[in-house]
């Protein structure tokens, strides 16, 4: 009884046996996915973590507390909008939250031709949240963390910058006028993040510049330009809002043609 | 100068003889001039007197100041370029204020010492002068009409010379032609003679057609020039597009702005242009209608187009038709469509012509529109 026993085992684990060949062959077939699995991995670029991707359910049902007291009056129970008060969120993505929450655009606190930039009304936990109850519904951009500027092609970013941003927020970043009290805002408010989810999500007015149309690279090299005339010293003296020609027209027959003015009566006038 | 007062003149020996008062006087009586007040601001000497030399003075000290500052700047300030993110951007940034504002002091502060020592130390006078009666004296006209006619005539440039006489005129002439050439040169070529393929009427989406009878589309491409795709850009997007050709991103009549609209939005399209767009895709010319500004600032919610020169505004939701502003035509629609490979192309060139009005090309031209999908 005792020999068959290790000859059977022996026998069963044997080289050329059929548990040996079904073992090794599943070591294999193990080894195989598990090195395609790191090499996608490594090699497949890295996903673009956002604020809100790291969140468990109870920071969406914290989101979701704060929107039915903040938000639902005119965004809906469902999200899905109220005619003539607010639109739809569903589907608008992290992006759009964080935009309109950390600018204080949102919650609104009267509908007008736009809403202003204010202090945030919620502190960033609780924008995280919310935006995290946005994301969990319908999904969506979302901005991407860590450093957003790219200036190692600053010069690019300037170029996209002229022919995508410059008609609306000016070749200084000072924004302008747009039709009815509506406007593009000054781009040097805001932070980094702020600039991204706006180029994402298309806040009010602004058209969507989405990744296929303005890669990530490209929209981090605009942060750079913006960034860097947002730091320029205006080397010819006042800049004057940056707005252009009009203003320093103004300021120069105003005040230039005062000053002569009061120049030529302080001459002639009697000693 | 003569005839203007009765004063003589004196003789070369009375005039040795007068004091300086004397000839002051006499000066001014020869011009018809009265002093009726004359005579030093303040006394001499007196604390007044010390005062406003030092006010002139002050002027003086700060030209000085102002010109040694602008040597000292001029010469030894760190002017070279500095980055917006150098902490040192400051230096270069003051460079030109700081020489305007110490150039300004030096001749502003020179001046203004002038006046101020016109005002504070000259004598202080009041004076009475009689005005000029009408034109000069009759002897004084006839005078010198004789003497400039006389020597026209003794160079014999009245009956002779008509060498020089010739290439003066020449010269004039070539000098005016010269003026004129550039207003009237451009009305000298035709712009017409090409007739339908005259450049007015042509843009570079025009197709191509190849020796073999094949048409060949021209694809919407990036500044770049890649070609787009639909999936390129989501609805409420907006993108600059350019003829996919060899300078097409350079041509100034070609830019279009490629539009996707959110697809419950209500579109009207202009009648006879059912076709032109794909999708939720439509492609409008970039160029302002009124004198061919970039329009191009896009509200993506109310589908207003705004040129930013003269705030014409274009309703995108109805056929780009023109709402507020000096503009009175639409912007031309360019029809777009996919080739076989998913790239957008144009189907054909614009249906009229690109940018500011001309003559031929009508101000107002008809228009009518209906909500796209319906037939009329």
């Amino acid at each position: 009884m005792t020999t068959p026993g290790p000859a059977r085992k022996r026998r069963r684990i044997g080289r050329g046996s059929k548990a040996f060949r079904r073992i090794t062959g599943g070591l294999a077939l193990l080894f195989g996915l598990l090195t395609v699995g790191f090499a996608y991995a490594a090699l497949s670029p890295t996903p673009q973590t956002a604020q809100a991707s790291s969140v468990d359910p109870a920071q969406i049902a914290a989101g979701e507390q704060l929107y039915n007291n903040s938000c639902i009056t005119c965004h809906g129970q469902n999200l899905q909008g109220v005619t003539d008060r607010g639109p739809s969120l569903i589907g608008v993505g992290q992006a759009a939250a964080y935009f309109q929450l950390s600018t204080g655009r949102m919650p609104a606190q009267e509908n007008q031709a736009q809403m202003p930039r204010r202090p945030a009304w919620f502190n960033p936990e609780q924008i995280d949240q919310l935006s995290a109850f946005i994301q969990a519904n319908g999904g969506g951009p979302q901005v991407p963390e860590g450093d957003l500027t790219n200036d190692a092609q600053l010069a690019l970013g300037g170029e996209l910058y002229r022919l995508n941003c410059a008609s609306c927020h000016n070749f200084t970043g000072e924004g302008g006028a747009l039709s009815q009290g509506k406007y593009a805002p000054n781009l040097h408010e805001a932070t980094n993040s702020q600039v991204y989810a706006a180029m994402l999500s298309g806040p009010e007015n602004m058209p969507k510049f989405v990744d296929s149309q303005l890669t990530p690279t490209e929209k981090k090299a605009i942060i750079s330009f913006i960034k860097y005339n947002g730091n320029a010293i205006s080397p010819g003296g006042l800049p004057l809002g940056g707005f252009g020609p009009a203003p320093e027209g103004l300021v120069a027959f105003l005040v230039g043609m005062g000053a002569i003015v009061a120049l030529m009566l302080w001459m002639g006038s009697r000693a | 100068m003569t005839g203007h007062s009765n004063a003589e003149v004196p003789s070369p020996e009375e005039l040795k003889a007068m004091s300086r008062e004397e000839l002051v006087a006499l000066g001014t009586r020869l011009d018809g001039v009265e002093l009726v007040e004359y005579g030093e601001r303040f006394e001499p000497g007196s604390p007044a007197d010390k005062r406003a030399e030092r006010s002139v003075a002050k002027w003086f000290l700060l030209a000085t100041l102002g010109a040694l500052l602008f040597i000292v700047a001029f010469i030894w300030w760190p002017q070279g370029y500095r980055p917006p993110n150098d902490p040192n951007q400051w230096k270069y940034s003051l460079y030109t204020p700081i020489l305007g504002v110490t150039m300004g002091l030096a001749i502003g502060g020179l001046g203004l010492g002038v006046v101020a020592m016109a005002k504070r130390i000259f004598p202080h006078e009041v004076a009475v002068q009689e005005r000029h009666r009408g034109m000069s004296e009759e002897v004084d006209r006839r005078t010198l009409a004789a003497e400039v006619a006389d020597a026209g005539h003794r160079s014999g440039l009245v009956k002779r010379r008509g060498m020089i006489k010739g290439t003066l005129f020449l010269a004039g002439g070539g000098l005016a032609t010269m003026a004129a050439v550039p207003i009237i040169g451009g009305m000298i070529s035709n712009p017409w003679a090409k007739a339908a393929g005259a450049p007015l009427w042509v843009t570079l989406w025009a197709p191509t057609v190849m020796p073999d009878g094949t048409v060949r589309k021209v694809r919407l491409a990036n500044v770049d020039g890649t070609p787009v795709r639909p999936q390129d850009m989501a609805a409420g997007g907006m993108m600059t597009v350019f003829p996919g050709v060899p300078g097409g991103a350079k041509a100034a009549d070609s830019p279009v702005l490629l539009f996707r609209f959110r697809a419950d939005t209500p579109i009207m399209v202009r009648t006879g242009q059912e076709n032109f767009s794909y999708g939720d895709f439509y492609a409008y010319s970039k160029i302002c209608t009124h004198v061919g500004c970039p329009a191009s600032l896009y509200e993506q919610q109310t589908g207003r187009l705004l040129c930013p020169c003269h705030q014409s505004q274009f309703d995108l939701h109805d056929g780009a038709r023109p709402v507020f502003g000096p503009a009175t035509r639409p912007l031309p629609q360019l029809p777009i469509e996919l080739d076989n490979e998913g790239f957008f192309v144009a189907g054909s060139d614009f249906h009229e012509a690109v940018g500011p009005g001309f003559w031929e090309n009508g101000k107002f031209p008809a228009w009518s529109s209906h909500p796209q999908g319906s037939q009329s």
